[in-house]
């Protein structure tokens, strides 16, 4: 009985972590630009961050060390350097993006300008890395972010045309858009599914919850499962977007425009549920990039770092990210807008994606490291397809965002 | 020159491990006796011969005398090399184990090379509430 | 001493430059094109953001006078649309038209986009209010609806060119 109960929490926490502003955002306008047609790149999307988080949850347990710490040793110091400042400054715009997040959605909740809400979100997020336990943050962010299936509730409420709905699945650009940019909103979908956060996240979070060979069957069932209805509730919130934002003509440029159809479809009990879910996920968010940065500073340097230490014994870990959020308070206080800084940062984790994930595949394939539990056939396959999937994202990217103008 | 009937003399045993240097000694992790990381070793201090001086004949081969890191890093990214009195050692007789990590035989918080790492502590993290509470 | 430098990644160096100039170049050209386009496409681009803020803000004023959502969100979606707005009337005001027929066009889409501020200051006065004064929420629908027919008008007259 104990064993099933945490084999459905750490599923249901894979479910409610999924989702996180850069999925909200990006969702949300796709839908309401291009209904349903992009769905195919959240399903890419899904299967591969299951491939990679997997490998690198593999690594970890099995060689015991985390995903920055093997960049170095492997790739050398100047390879290991450009991979950290790449990955560090994107993981900053992610942070600035998910802070930016929460004082958004507290602002629809309360109407007190979002402006005073960072540094109250900031503070909180430090607090909480500073204070509490890895398993708990996990364990609290992931369960109150489920409350987002109202996106689903909300879209069967409202019973749409599901005939007309499926229709729209088909890959086709609609007419008032172009290929250009639906090739670079395809781009923008796929990092926002993709994020590196996640590899270093979950790779530093198995060796701070301490994950031994054993572990490897549990995680695999939270990722197998999870992940793919995490993908829904993604689905479901371009699918909200596209019944009701669609057909009047709106494209999504604000946070308040994605519970828009929430409203609708579920009243005032589903708006409660929509902004609990958004300040749950992306404070989840928040809390996995702020220490995402830190882990990897310290490990590329060699830092002692983890939540599982007294911060007296990681100090460098914690300064660093600390400067991490006040670095982010900043960039928010000269007043850009958060919604466009998360669409820069999903096109830009795009980008960042070959980095990572190249020396995931590489070290989970030394038997040095993996010892017997080097990839299979099929997996390296798999992450071979990925590898080329993700270096034509990567390099497409930078010529359509400035084709498109960033995507208007 | 040997021919093809006669084998060539045995290689003279070495006692102890063979390891490659930039293999097994470069950017790995060092930890100190309890586990708890130092650092990375950034760069290998090697005594013996200077760079741009012959080697005389039966001059003893050069001796792997400390761990380096700090600002080494730096300079062997990007060229150059610190001034010896700046690098910051760790000297190879603390070092009890080589493995996928590079394990000391001491603690490591007393160490040259921990010394940024005690000053953010004492003078930053040690100064917030709760700096010392133990998560677990 | 000797501190062995890596041989590798010296070579690796060498082609670290390329990517780099490849981005700057290409950023170089996209700059270049990106730089025309014109009146009526800008004034093109203002119509579209604009009738999706006006149409935005109608579906919010809609749910709170159908109790489905709160006043907190309505107004914040409202602040939200109304920057969209002045965000467009402001590139509106910072064109540069060449031609008479360039001159008209600006003018008609900043008094089109004036009448949609009007209409947001109508509708943000009704969620202020409290029960019952004026205006009314459905007056501030009336006045957003009318923006949003001038709109329509200016986008069919924009896109018929």
């Amino acid at each position: 009985m104990k064993r099933l109960l945490g084999v459905a929490l750490g599923i249901l926490t894979a479910i409610g972590g999924f989702v996180d502003i850069g999925d909200l955002v990006t969702n949300a306008v796709v839908g309401s630009r291009f209904g349903l047609s992009l769905v195919w790149v959240v399903v890419v999307g899904v299967v591969g961050i299951i491939l990679f988080a997997n490998m690198s949850g593999r690594v970890a347990a099995v060689s015991g060390r985390a995903t920055f710490e093997v960049i170095r040793e492997r790739l050398g110091p100047r390879a290991g350097l450009a991979n950290l400042t790449a990955s560090f400054l994107i993981n900053l715009m992610t942070v600035t993006a998910e802070i930016g997040g929460v004082a958004l959605a507290l602002q629809l909740a309360s109407s007190v300008y979002y402006l005073l809400w960072i540094p109250v979100a900031a503070v909180a997020v430090w607090l909480v890395i500073w204070r509490v336990r890895f398993s708990i943050m996990e364990n609290v962010t992931g369960l109150l972010g489920l409350t987002l299936v109202i996106f689903a509730v909300a879209l069967f409420l409202m019973k749409p045309d599901w005939g007309s709905l499926a229709g729209q699945l088909a890959p086709a650009i609609p007419e008032q858009e172009t290929v250009w940019t639906y090739s670079y909103y395809a781009i923008a979908l796929f990092g926002a599914a993709m994020t590196p956060y996640e590899v270093f996240f979950f790779s530093s979070g198995a060796v701070e919850e301490g994950w031994s060979v054993k572990d490897l069957a549990q995680s695999r069932i939270n990722v197998l499962v999870g992940f793919p209805l995490g993908g829904l509730l993604s689905i479901s919130i371009a699918a909200c977007a596209a019944v009701v934002l669609l057909p009047a003509g709106i494209s999504v440029t604000s946070l308040s425009q994605v519970i828009l159809p929430v409203a609708e479809g579920a009243g005032k009990l589903g708006l409660a549920f929509v902004l609990v879910g958004i300040v749950a996920a992306t404070f989840g968010a928040a809390l996995e990039t702020t220490l995402s940065s830190g882990y990897t500073l310290a490990q590329f340097f060699g830092w002692s770092w983890g939540k599982f230490r007294r911060p007296a014994e990681a100090a460098r870990f914690h300064l660093s990210m600390i400067v991490c959020l006040l670095v982010g308070i900043a960039v928010l206080a000269t007043g850009v807008d958060p919604v466009l800084v998360t669409e820069y940062s999903v096109v830009f984790s795009a980008i960042a994606l070959p980095l990572t994930y190249l020396p995931i595949l590489i070290v989970a394939n030394d038997p040095q490291y993996m010892r017997e539990h080097v990839n299979g056939r099929a997996v390296n396959v798999l992450g071979m397809v990925y590898l080329v999937i993700i270096l034509v994202a990567s390099i497409a990217a930078i010529p359509l965002m400035i084709v498109t103008g960033a995507g208007s | 020159m040997t021919s093809a009937s006669a084998p060539l003399p045995e290689a003279p045993r070495a006692a102890g491990r063979i390891l490659d240097a930039q293999l097994h000694l470069m950017d790995r992790q060092v930890l100190d006796h309890d586990g708890v990381p130092v650092t990375t070793v950034d760069d290998l201090e090697v005594g013996g011969p200077a760079l741009d001086m012959e080697i005389e004949p039966g001059s003893p081969p050069p001796v792997l005398t400390a761990l380096l890191t700090g600002s080494v890093l730096g300079t062997r990214i990007f060229g150059g090399r610190p001034p010896s009195s700046r690098l910051i050692r760790i000297p190879w007789k603390d070092v009890a184990d080589v493995g996928v990590v590079v394990r000391l035989g001491i603690k490591g918080e007393p160490l040259d090379a921990s010394w940024v790492e005690r000053w953010v502590r004492d003078k930053i993290i040690a100064r917030i509430p709760g700096g010392r509470h133990d998560p677990r | 001493m000797l501190i062995t430098p890596a041989l590798a990644p010296a070579a690796k160096a060498r082609t670290h430059g390329a990517p780099g100039f490849a981005i700057l170049a290409l950023a170089a050209l996209a700059f270049l094109t990106g730089c025309s386009g014109g009146t009526s496409q800008s004034v093109s681009t203002a119509v579209k953001d604009s009738s999706s803020a006006v149409a935005t803000a109608r579906i919010a004023l809609r749910q709170d006078m159908d109790g489905k959502l709160t006043r907190a969100a309505a107004s914040t979606t409202l602040d939200d649309e109304l920057k969209e707005v002045q965000t467009s009337r402001s590139t509106v005001l910072k064109l540069s038209p060449a031609s008479q027929e360039d001159r008209d066009l600006q003018k008609q889409a900043l008094d089109v986009l004036d009448q949609c501020a009007a209409g947001f200051a109508t509708a943000r006065a009704a969620l202020a209010t409290n029960d019952g004064g004026t205006p009314s929420l459905s007056d501030g629908d009336k006045a957003l609806a009318g923006a949003q027919d001038a709109l329509k008008q200016l986008e069919d007259k924009v896109g018929s060119k």
